[in-house]
């Protein structure tokens, strides 16, 4: 009899947790999309005390930051992968598994010390800035937080690939990179995919360590690829900006409305990575 | 030769992964460990005069310490209980269409950032509730965060005991609870201790989420009750990381992140030895 309350008082809970949380985020945005539209979103300005809201800044800032972590996580892990379960022999495998548990336990405000007080001068030595405080700070920053996510993801799914496929690429005769490029990540490569999303939704969440380095100036980059002046990101503006919104302002429902768009983003990342990935018909 | 060269490519390109984190480990234990003397503890200050400008009081690092193990202990001890009743309701009473909803539903939860946890605890518990910056709001929007994660790792350590053993207990008359407590328990303990372990470990290192919820920078050693502030470790480094420029508080930075981390990576690698014998025993 109790173990039937404690399951239905724990799923009643859960329930009431999740209306808790969709309610509070449309509640708390609802009043500045009612007041400014929709149309904030692409705007290009956000100067709060002339209630000027453009989120565009903060976006791009974010899709940089994303970016450049991506371009140089996603290589590196999933080479991180293939060397620590395709190379490297059965014995190692547990010592890199534990390095890469730890490195993923590293919490982001460590990181985020990490970047301020050997990245942020690195960068103004060899790159003759003014400072640091950049996108690519954040985006160097950002690379090595999701390493760990995107290598053991992957390890995963080259650990799950069936020995069948290797014996018979090995018996056609194929060697070893043939059998990589043929064989492995094609079968490896949904997991892969849904891996890079998911990584990609963490990252962009990602607040603490961005906000040390990225400079919080709501511009954006000019031109377009200039990744080494200040910057923003919805998680940065939302960790700056939260302490000094008076609540019920409209600083403060933007702020929230930052926070719904950046949880739709994420959320839409993460059910495309849940939904399976369609095979070509000839497979 | 070719496959010389694409091996030699790879491990190039895989030596960041490994190489990195460590460089980062052995920086933090060289820039933290000089710190780590008697004042950083507050040990040599005790019974002197209070001196009000320096970042050490008499009690040196240890309410930062105690509130960051205060939050995460209370956090998960809302949150396993609610995870332990999730995963036995998908196992014992939901279909099939729930079950994959259920799994759904708490993946898509757990890939949203906590940072917009957050933002729900602070409208919610500080505001909506009158609560203030409390141990209480922090704790349960920690909760918020690990729940996901805690449920959907519960469930796939119940998935993982053959249905075999279920089925003969329930033939042999066996009621729901005397099979999970004879027949899941000694098969899952293992799995559900790890997920215990990294959920603390993640509760330890987050910090967005509190910062507006939970803590303040100084003036609190132990908190009274439930609904007054704490100061943590983790906000403890962010507030000091923003004053860089001061040698002195950089270097006071440092020491509190080799504890924070020391702490962290404490129960990651329990967590991590746990799962390993766990799978070993399969």
């Amino acid at each position: 009899m109790w173990l039937r309350g404690w399951i239905m008082l724990s799923v009643l809970t859960s329930i009431a947790l999740i209306v808790l949380f969709v309610g509070f985020l449309t509640h708390a945005s609802l009043p500045f999309f009612s007041k400014y539209g929709v149309s904030p979103i692409i705007g290009q300005e956000w100067y709060p005390y002339e209630n000027l809201y453009g989120f565009l800044p903060a976006l791009v800032g974010s899709a940089w930051a994303i970016a450049i972590a991506l371009i140089i996580a996603l290589p590196c892990g999933l080479a991180a992968a293939i060397v620590s379960v395709e190379i490297l022999p059965l014995r190692y495998q547990s010592t890199v598994n534990l390095g890469i548990d730890i490195l993923a336990g590293i919490p982001s405000v460590v990181y985020g010390l990490l970047g301020i007080a050997l990245l942020l001068p690195w960068l103004e030595n060899n790159l003759d800035l003014l400072t640091g405080h950049s996108l690519l700070a954040a985006g160097l920053l950002l690379s090595v937080m999701i390493l760990p996510t995107i290598t053991r993801l992957s390890q995963d799914a080259f650990r799950d690939i069936d020995n069948n496929y290797r014996e018979a690429a090995n018996n056609l005769g194929l060697n070893w990179s043939q059998q990589l490029v043929a064989v492995l990540l094609p079968q490896a490569w949904p997991s892969i995919r849904s891996a890079s999303l998911l990584a990609t939704g963490r990252g962009l969440g990602e607040t603490i360590a961005v906000m040390l380095v990225v400079g919080s100036i709501d511009r954006i980059p000019d031109p377009w690829y200039n990744l080494l002046t200040p910057a923003q990101t919805i998680t940065s503006r939302i960790g700056r900006e939260m302490g000094e919104a008076s609540v019920g302002s409209d600083q403060w429902s933007a702020l929230m409305a930052c926070g719904l768009v950046l949880t739709l983003c994420v959320a839409v990342l993460s059910i495309i990575a849940q939904t399976p990935h369609k095979r070509a018909a000839h497979d | 030769m070719i496959n010389r060269a694409s091996k030699f490519a790879l491990c190039l390109l895989a030596l960041p992964a490994l190489v990195v984190p460590i460089l980062c480990l052995a920086y933090l234990l060289m820039r933290g460990l000089p710190g780590l003397d008697s004042s950083f503890f507050g040990l040599s200050t005790l019974g002197q005069s209070r001196d009000t400008t320096s970042l050490s009081n008499q009690h040196g690092i240890f309410p930062q310490i105690m509130g960051s193990v205060l939050l995460s202990a209370l956090a998960c001890s809302i949150a396993m209980p609610l995870a332990l009743g999730l995963s036995l309701h998908n196992q014992l009473y939901a279909g099939r269409r729930s079950q994959s909803l259920m799994v759904h539903v708490l993946t898509t939860f757990q890939s949203i950032p906590p940072l917009v946890y957050g933002l729900c605890g602070l409208v919610v518990f500080v505001h909506l509730l009158q609560w203030g910056i409390s141990l209480a709001a922090g704790a349960i929007v920690l909760a918020m965060i690990v729940l996901p994660v805690l449920t959907l790792n519960t469930i796939h350590a119940l998935e993982r005991i053959p249905t075999a053993l279920t089925d003969s207990a329930r033939s042999l008359g066996m009621s729901a609870g005397q099979i999970i407590w004879h027949v899941w328990r000694p098969k899952a303990w293992r799995s559900l201790l790890t997920g215990l372990f990294l959920a603390i470990a993640r509760t330890l290192s987050e910090t967005a989420p509190i910062l507006f919820t939970a803590t303040v920078f100084s003036g609190v050693i132990w908190p009274d009750s439930l609904l007054s502030p704490v100061t943590s470790l983790q906000t403890h480094i962010f507030y000091l990381a923003q004053e860089a420029v001061d040698e002195r508080i950089l270097a006071h930075a440092w020491s509190s992140a080799l504890i924070l981390v020391t702490l962290v990576v404490m129960f990651s690698v329990i967590a991590h030895f746990l799962n390993r014998h766990s799978s070993d025993n399969e």
